[in-house]
């Protein structure tokens, strides 16, 4: 089935990633109709668009635009963050790399909307080669004048840097971010106060995603309503996701929400490789709970039906597996992945992080103890909720989802109880000392 | 004035100043809010997520340090909430999981918010099977401290002291998860004149003195609330004693004086104030006398060629005592205090006084000195020298500075006609010259009211037994009243003497020792007058 593409609908063109090639496709000609209009009037459209944020938490974008305090005092600053760092997720890169100009011209136009004269684009470390293009595209835009100031006459001025992480997931999170950014430790700030209130060197802050920022040329150029015609009613338009695992045909995919999954997996994504059988999937990127495959039926890829179902559509990062997947190995994975990210900052995600991996990786080795799933459940519970950002339940949240949804997968390994494994500690210890002798 | 707002904390309404910190504000009303990073005079950081409370009844739990009172507000602690129980509990698991359980060799034992946290609030065995991270042991941060990687909680309250009170910025966490540690880079180690002041902050065992390490457990020491006779700042500490030493030197919470930090002068120096070799009994001219002897033989110190040097660490009371003398019998005499000031850097000035005299408020209160205090004091030592002193007679080791008691300044006391020294160090240069040599008492081996340079009236603990055969100034003062028929009050101890001079000062009038101690009471106007 073809899909209507929103975003990816030039990224073929070999010379998209230049400012020529962009615009002899229509680029860079809303912005001069967008330039025109009242920054409200541009809130209120983006608002009616129902344009919600493409990172992982869904928040309406124009609702969170009108957050800014009007009349500070202080500038405004506006945050693209392209800090793509999501296991499984790899959407926003292909816009960076593709069509770096798209993203300008969104960052613009929400510069313009918010009345902003500065923004950034934090892009991810190991992002070398999308780095390149949308420096490029930057340098480009500045060069035509469609940065800097008096930006197509209109007497706006905008500047814009880009600027690259040093290889940390938590600066995804917006605050860790704009620490980042400040230079100092990319770690969460507490929040109250929220970045749209002190953000940025103490200013006013708007943090959006790469895609969301993408998908304001289309909205401001054929308006909220053609926007809504797309999607379901609370999840109009459209989502990339990006696909990975045991499918056919993996790769970022453009779908309007709402899109049947199973359909979404068999047709679109060419079915599970080796003709085997569906065992799971994570919809969202590694931080939300899997899905087993009897749990996808009737699902559709909205924001509201994949949260029925019991998970998050988050961040469009989407894993499937096949048939022969070690759920016990998954959770290790990700649990490490979680345990090797954790900012170090508050207790309970520095410490339970680390507890959980070793858990799993002690049960995914065979020494599994009696209780264990009950514990790393417990564990998990006291993190979920206790953090300063939301990477608490980033981890302990899929954690409890793979136990709970593959509980025979975890017992099975589990063989021993504390008793039986402490006498085998013991003998060994015996063991290592009369050896030593 | 400051607005009031009602906050209901536990189910009971209280009056608290709006924008007040909810640990502070329960702690105001007696609920107590476990706590690791927040300190009231840093910034909140709110990582280690032991001070969760519920607020409004809502079911996500917040950190009371990064609440503030509003009208309304309704905070459920641990005593009303099950909730706030178990993070409680969950908290201190987390962080003992990586904790090393060796409370026997640590410093902290007996004093850490750890170990007695973990007896209020959790007290379970640890559920964690596994192998503890491992991470640097006894690593020096800089010559005062040393750093045990393993015990420390991350709570970032050094780190932060470093960043905003002494803007040195030396210590950093480095790492990320629980590979965290602080960390200094070599090249810059903790070397701030306030370093020592990161141990009292540490909750735990992680930051210690090298000075101090492994010498006893707490539990074997004397403590007594003290105020260093450094400087005029007037810290308050808490000194810990065990067999007549000092074995650490603490500070303690005054909001109003020192916050919790106290300079490295103070704190490692604070045994400076105990000479290692004494004066002991009393001689004049060589021989062993009685006090009244030595105080009959102070009869000539009359007349204008009469020069009284005082120490700037006597306590106020002998202060008074001393203006008592002035007026009546030695009304021709100089009275002067030794006041030099001297330059401090940046970082000093967060803390430390511009000069060494600890008490000189409490002098200009008594009305003994007056004017322009070092010049006073210049124009005095000049008299020494030119031999227009007569008579010199010396309270205190720092009656003249050690700075200033060069050989020319000895040999000139000791061309004196009468000279006395009332002093601790038998190798002070004084004591050598001086007709009359009397065996005093420290500072720390006596307890007395000291004024601080923002008039703050403060009572200092006796640290530490006097040694045998030494005499407390006020006697010597009194015993010098005698001799010119001053009546005074007969006077057993340390106490009496406050006692009486609380009574005899208007300026007090209404104050107790012990409401000294509770309040630290500031007296005049802001001008220290």
């Amino acid at each position: 089935m073809t899909h209507k593409q929103i975003l990816l609908q030039n990224i073929h063109q070999p010379n998209q990633h230049t400012i020529s090639g962009y615009e002899s496709r229509g680029g860079y000609q809303t912005i001069k109709k967008v330039l025109r209009m009242d920054p409200a009037a541009v809130i209120e459209e983006v608002k009616a668009s129902g344009l919600r944020g493409r990172g992982g938490a869904g928040f309406s974008t124009g609702t969170k635009w009108g957050f800014v305090p009007k009349n500070s005092g202080k500038p405004v600053y506006l945050l693209n963050n392209a800090d793509e760092s999501e296991p499984g997720t790899f959407k926003d890169r292909v816009l960076l790399e593709r069509d770096p100009h798209l993203c300008i011209e969104g960052m613009i136009m929400a510069g313009w909307a918010l009345q902003s004269n500065w923004s950034a684009v934090y892009i991810r470390g190991e992002y070398g080669y999308p780095f390149t293009r949308i420096n490029e595209a930057v340098k480009e835009a500045y060069a035509k004048g469609y940065l800097g100031e008096n930006i197509f006459g209109s007497g706006f001025t905008h500047h814009m840097v880009v600027h690259r992480g040093a290889g940390a997931y938590i600066c995804g999170e917006e605050t860790a971010l704009i620490n980042s950014l400040e230079g100092v430790k990319g770690q969460p700030r507490l929040k109250p106060p929220f970045p749209a209130v002190v953000g940025l060197y103490g200013c006013p802050t708007i943090v959006n995603n790469t895609e969301t920022l993408a998908a304001l040329p289309f909205i401001l150029e054929h308006g909220a309503k053609s926007y809504t015609a797309l999607g379901t009613e609370k999840s109009p338009g459209t989502k990339l996701f990006s696909v990975s695992g045991h499918v056919n045909k993996p790769g970022v995919y453009e779908i309007e929400l709402g899109y049947p999954m199973e359909k979404f997996i068999y047709e679109d994504c060419g079915g599970i490789r080796g003709g085997k059988k569906l065992k799971a999937v994570i919809p969202g990127g590694s931080s939300v709970p899997v899905l087993r495959a009897d749990e996808i039926k009737n699902v559709t890829m909205d924001y509201e039906s994949i949260r029925d179902a019991g998970s998050m559509l988050g961040s469009g990062g989407f894993i499937v597996m096949d048939e022969d997947t070690d759920m016990v190995q998954v959770a290790m994975n990700v649990a490490h992945f979680y345990s090797h990210e954790s900012c170090g900052q508050c207790t309970p995600c520095r410490e339970g992080g680390h507890w959980i991996e070793k858990i799993f990786t002690r049960i995914h080795h065979g020494n599994g103890l009696a209780g264990d799933l009950e514990l790393v459940n417990n564990v998990c519970g006291q993190i979920a909720g206790h953090t300063i950002c939301p990477f608490g339940e980033a981890l302990a949240i899929p954690a409890m989802s793979f136990i709970k949804k593959f509980p025979e997968e975890f017992k099975g390994l589990i063989k021993d109880s504390l008793v039986g494994i402490n006498k085998k500690r013991e003998l060994m210890h015996y063991e290592e000392i009369m050896g030593a002798h | 004035m400051t607005e009031l707002v009602t906050i209901t904390i536990d189910g009971e309404d209280h009056k608290v100043a709006k924008g007040m910190n909810i640990v502070d504000a329960a702690a105001l009303v007696g609920v107590d809010i476990p706590h690791y990073c927040y300190h009231p005079h840093l910034s909140v950081a709110g990582n280690c997520r032991m001070c969760q409370v519920e607020l409004n009844g809502r079911p996500k739990l917040e950190i009371a340090c990064n609440t503030t009172a509003s009208e309304g507000l309704k905070v459920n602690t641990h005593h009303t909430s099950k909730a706030v129980k178990d993070a409680q509990a969950a908290t201190l698991e987390f962080i003992l999981i990586n904790h090393p359980l060796d409370c026997t060799v640590c410093d902290q034992a007996g004093h850490c918010k750890l170990q007695d946290y973990h007896y209020e609030y959790n007290a379970r065995p640890s559920r964690f099977l596994e192998e503890k991270e491992h991470k640097v042991k006894a690593q020096p941060l800089g010559p005062t401290v040393m750093l045990d990687g393993e015990r420390c909680i991350m709570c970032s309250r050094c780190v932060r002291f470093c960043d905003e009170i002494t803007k040195t910025s030396e210590i950093g966490l480095i790492n990320r998860g629980d590979k965290t540690v602080i960390a200094v880079d070599p090249k810059h180690p903790l070397s701030n004149p306030l370093s020592g002041t990161v141990v009292d902050l540490c909750p735990v065992g992680a930051l210690t003195h090298r000075e101090w390490r492994f010498n006893t457990r707490i539990w074997f020491t004397k403590q007594a609330d003290a105020i260093c006779p450094g400087c005029s700042t007037g810290c308050n500490v808490k000194v810990a004693t065990r067999d007549g030493e000092v074995v650490q030197v603490k500070a303690r919470h005054n909001a109003e004086v020192n916050k919790e930090w106290l300079c490295d002068e103070g704190r490692y120096g604070f045994m400076r104030f105990l000479p290692k070799k004494r004066i002991t009994g009393v001689q004049v001219h060589g021989k062993a006398a009685s006090l009244q002897d030595a105080a009959k033989a102070l009869k000539g110190m009359q007349g204008e060629g009469t020069y009284v040097f005082i120490a700037p660490d006597l306590t106020t009371e002998e202060y008074r005592l001393l203006k008592k003398l002035k007026d009546t019998a030695l009304k021709s005499a100089h009275f002067v205090l030794a006041y030099k000031e001297r330059s401090l850097t940046d970082v000093e000035k967060v803390l430390i006084s511009p000069d060494y005299a600890p008490n000189f408020k409490g002098a200009l209160m008594c009305g003994l000195v007056e004017g322009n205090l070092q010049k006073n004091y210049e124009d005095a030592l000049a008299a020494v020298i030119d031999g227009s002193a007569k008579q010199v007679l010396v309270f205190g080791d720092r009656g003249i500075l050690a700075s200033d008691a060069s050989v020319l300044m000895t040999a000139a006391v000791g061309r004196a006609s009468l000279t006395a020294f009332i002093g601790t160090d038998a190798t002070h240069p004084l004591a050598e010259v001086c007709s009359v040599v009397i065996g005093a008492r420290s500072i720390l081996e006596r307890s007395g009211v000291l004024v601080n340079r923002g008039l703050r009236v403060q009572y200092t603990d006796k640290v530490i037994e006097p040694p045998q055969d030494t005499v407390p100034t006020w006697k010597v003062l009194s015993e010098i009243a005698k001799v010119f028929v001053v009546a005074l009050p007969a006077w057993i101890s340390d106490r009496d003497v406050t006692l009486w001079y609380l009574a005899e000062e208007q300026k007090l009038a209404g104050m107790t020792i012990k409401s000294i101690k509770q309040n630290s009471l500031v007296i005049g106007d802001a001008h220290g007058n």
